[in-house]
């Protein structure tokens, strides 16, 4: 067996990229505004299929050295928004909380850092639109020139042990409940109970055992 | 029968916990790193006075063993027996 079977090996985001229409409202909102330094880009001739636009990818960095990264295709007719995003478009009909629920959230350390960035986007056309706090999360919200959701959030405190044994349980009961027709919150609630109880306090005794 | 619900003990649900104690009825213990309301009568557990915000509250459920939660809104958390 290789040693690196049984690791956990990814580091982060090495970029996650996004179609644009709008590439001066993107660097404007991203390099301007944000001051996420661009980091790499490339000018590419069409290939591949014939219909193939020309296009520019380029990189920001949104710190930790991982990056957001943008297409840019030249002569491609953007889409009509009426909800959504110029990647994905909704129809009335769907709710702000389902078309919402895809987004970018980046870290940050801390209250000061967290206020600086709203300073930011307040200063520009794109203020927060919301400033919450979360279970242990403190976030702002505001839309990118190309509609997609960006989120910034800082730690209200450090995550505790025991939320990575709840977040297991909680995944653990949820891939046990998911495949019964018509399951819902309380089907969840109630088979998390028996994985507690089956789990919880060998837990806490390997915890307490000294290292 | 006693019913019983497991809260996550974590500084936000802390005070949730300690709310559920007022009851005459109910009893806080602890399995692990869990609270555990337990009581073999309906359990209420008022939102204003534990304090929560409203992402704390609407989490901070863990597990049912014997009830089903009939009330979760802005005002009160409700269990009866299942």
């Amino acid at each position: 067996m290789s040693s690196l079977s049984d690791q956990h090996l990814v580091r982060g985001v090495d970029h996650a990229a996004f179609p644009t229409f709008d590439p001066v409202g993107t660097v404007r909102f991203y390099r301007d505004t944000l001051g996420f330094p661009v980091v790499h880009s490339i000018c590419a001739a069409g290939w591949g299929p014939e219909d193939h636009p020309d296009f520019i990818h380029f990189f920001f960095d949104i710190g930790n050295d991982d990056r957001i990264a943008f297409f840019y295709y030249f002569g491609l007719p953007k889409p009509e928004v009426a909800k959504g995003d110029v990647y994905a478009q909704f129809g009335e009909e769907t709710p702000d909380w389902f078309v919402r629920s895809r987004h970018l959230a980046i870290h940050v350390d801390g209250e000061d850092h967290l206020m600086e960035y709203r300073r930011r986007l307040d200063a520009s056309q794109w203020p927060v639109e919301m400033q919450i706090q979360h279970e242990t999360i403190e976030s702002i919200y505001t839309h990118d020139p190309n509609g997609y959701m960006v989120e910034i959030t800082r730690a209200l405190r450090p995550v505790t042990p025991q939320e990575d044994l709840d977040a297991n349980l909680t995944i653990d009961a949820l891939v046990d409940i998911a495949q019964r027709p018509g399951h819902g919150m309380d089907d969840l609630l109630v088979r998390k109970a028996e994985l507690i109880v089956e789990r919880a306090g060998a837990w806490q005794a390997e915890q307490e055992v000294p290292r | 029968m006693t019913h019983r619900l497991f809260m996550l003990d974590v500084p936000e649900n802390t005070q949730i916990a300690a709310v559920a104690a007022e009851a005459p009825d109910v009893t806080v213990d602890r399995l692990g790193p869990y609270f555990v309301i337990a009581s073999d009568k309906p359990v209420v557990i008022d939102r204003r006075a534990s304090g929560a915000r409203h992402a704390v509250w609407y989490s901070c459920v863990g597990g049912l063993e014997g009830c089903r939660i009939v009330q979760w809104d802005k005002d009160a958390l409700r269990l009866e027996q299942r």
